[in-house]
């Protein structure tokens, strides 16, 4: 008899231990927010970079974070926003395809009572997202535009390739870079091409440039991966020790590059830092802050042979 | 026989009416249309933000009224040779995530060195080194813009009109500034004010880089 009370007592109390922990797990999924992290292409490892850093933060924090990949395609991230509307989420951390032609996601995402928040790249809204951290790549590129008349010289014929042209962040680092190196008269741009911030498109442009171009002493490219594609037709035209190649971004393979005084410099962007604050951000927004800026914008870093060292892991080391 | 061939140029006849139809639609509702990259950058650069207005009012309105009031250079060197950090939390600011930030100064000064694109000046009565250093040459950059703190970038749906302002702002010190202070010798006084920016807490101070948007040489 003693027995069997005994057996009655831990089977009851079994019982309650297995619900209690069962109700808790169940409530600690149920709390946990659903937080989408929309990227324009993963087709670029600083992309990857940016995305899986949003989700990780957003996941130290207790959230559930799921990464959307646009493929630079507007209508692939409208079907994205159309998910995530319909899905439950709570925040939208938000790499844009098109600075206009993603606002109405936005705006769409904010109807449903969705904060969305950009990252590195913006929308032309100010009343749309609940805030935007964005590289300051006007300024970051009148670093290197500084740079490169200091290195190439105040003559001589170069290129440029430029981003997709829809996105703001081609023009801001475009105006940046000609900001400088247009009052420079001896400088003589003759080739300005789209590669669309893609590495294998930037190699087939470059390789045209090359042929057309015989005395090109350097190429100013929108970003990493295109200045990777730019200094690849290079190798393969063998030229790659006549002409310059400028970056922008501080992907770790152009870093190595620059170390090696293979490509001349790039500008030091801080995906980490933006995706960082653009999680914290949503975060603190479910919490109940509302007074967020609507732009914040991070400062980009001038990274030569001089002081590559200092740099790292898309960051400072 | 004659019916068959008659039906057929009658389908043949449709069809050619059906393609010019289509023909006359798609002159009419293009498809696509094909931009050549000279045109579109052309169109960007035409758009109507009005920098130079913009920048000229902000200059006149704003900007100038507030270095009357910003604060002095000798107090804001004695400041940053007690205790950087704190002269950068008293007087600086940084707009954004940056290590980088930003002086809003007036001061007068002894012209000590002249050269094609700097002027040096002391500003302590003892000093006989370039204590701040006023740039003449070519004006880059966002410092005229961001050095006072008075512009803020989410006031503007597009950050190329707000960078267009930068080069609106140093156009303006370039053209309205810089010709009276290229005219300065070593041994007379300027007065000035302007931006200095400063990339992060270990850069050199000594002298004091600033983009002047006043000056006065006596």
């Amino acid at each position: 008899m003693k027995t069997n009370w005994l057996k009655l007592t831990l089977t009851v109390a079994t019982a309650f231990a297995v619900i209690f922990s069962v109700e808790s797990g169940l409530a600690q999924t149920v709390a946990k927010p659903k937080i989408a992290v929309v990227i324009s292409t993963l087709n670029n490892p600083w992309f990857v970079v940016l995305a899986n850093t949003a989700r990780e933060r957003a996941e130290e924090l207790g959230c559930q974070a799921t990464i959307f990949d646009s493929q630079n395609d507007t209508a692939r991230e409208a079907a994205h926003f159309d998910n995530i509307i319909a899905g439950g989420y709570k925040a939208i951390l938000f790499n844009p395809t098109d600075a206009n032609g993603s606002i109405a996601n936005v705006l769409k995402a904010k109807a449903a009572g969705i904060p969305v928040f950009c990252i590195d790249r913006e929308i032309n809204s100010t009343n749309a997202a609940v805030s935007q951290i964005l590289s300051d790549s006007y300024s970051g590129c009148v670093k290197l535009g500084e740079y490169f008349v200091k290195t190439v010289g105040r003559e001589g014929d170069y290129a440029e390739l430029l981003g997709i042209v829809g996105d703001n962040n081609t023009w801001n680092r475009s105006k940046g870079f000609h900001s400088v190196v247009d009052r420079f008269p001896g400088l003589k741009m003759v080739a300005q091409q789209s590669a669309d911030f893609d590495r294998a498109k930037a190699l087939e442009v470059m390789s045209a440039i090359l042929q057309a171009h015989p005395n090109l002493r350097a190429v100013f490219c929108g970003n990493d991966a295109m200045a990777m594609g730019a200094y690849q037709a290079l190798v393969a035209a063998g030229r790659e020790g006549q002409v310059k190649v400028f970056g922008f971004d501080g992907a770790e393979d152009v870093l190595k590059l620059i170390a090696e005084g293979k490509i001349v410099a790039t500008g030091m962007q801080f995906p980490k830092v933006m995706a960082r604050t653009a999680a914290e951000y949503a975060v603190a927004y479910l919490k109940g802050r509302r007074d967020f800026p609507q732009k914040v914008p991070v400062a980009v870093e001038l990274v030569t042979k001089a002081n590559v060292s200092k740099y790292g892991d898309y960051g400072k080391k | 026989m004659a019916t068959t061939a008659k039906n057929k140029s009658r389908r043949a006849a449709g069809w050619i009416l059906l393609g010019a139809a289509a023909a006359v639609f798609c002159r009419m509702f293009p498809l696509f249309h094909v931009v050549p990259l000279k045109t579109l950058v052309a169109e960007k650069q035409a758009q109507t933000f009005p920098a130079a207005a913009i920048a000229q009012k902000f200059w006149a309105e704003k900007l100038l009224p507030a270095a009357r009031k910003t604060v002095s250079a000798d107090v804001l060197l004695a400041a940053i040779e007690e205790n950087p950090a704190s002269a950068r939390t008293n007087y600086g600011h940084s707009p954004g995530l940056s290590d980088s930030y930003f002086y809003f100064l007036r001061g007068v000064g002894r012209v000590v060195s002249v050269s094609d694109d700097q002027i040096g000046l002391a500003v302590r009565p003892n000093s006989t080194r370039a204590e701040i250093v006023l740039e003449t040459g070519l004006l880059f950059g966002n410092a005229l813009r961001d050095g006072s703190g008075l512009l803020n970038a989410g006031d503007y749906p597009n950050s190329q009109d707000f960078n267009d302002l930068a080069a609106a702002l140093n156009h303006l010190a370039e053209t309205g500034v810089l010709p009276e202070l290229r005219t300065a010798k070593i041994g007379q006084t300027v007065s000035f004010a302007g931006c200095a920016e400063v990339d992060d807490e270990s850069t050199d101070l000594h002298p004091l880089q600033v983009i002047p948007i006043q000056a006065t040489v006596q």
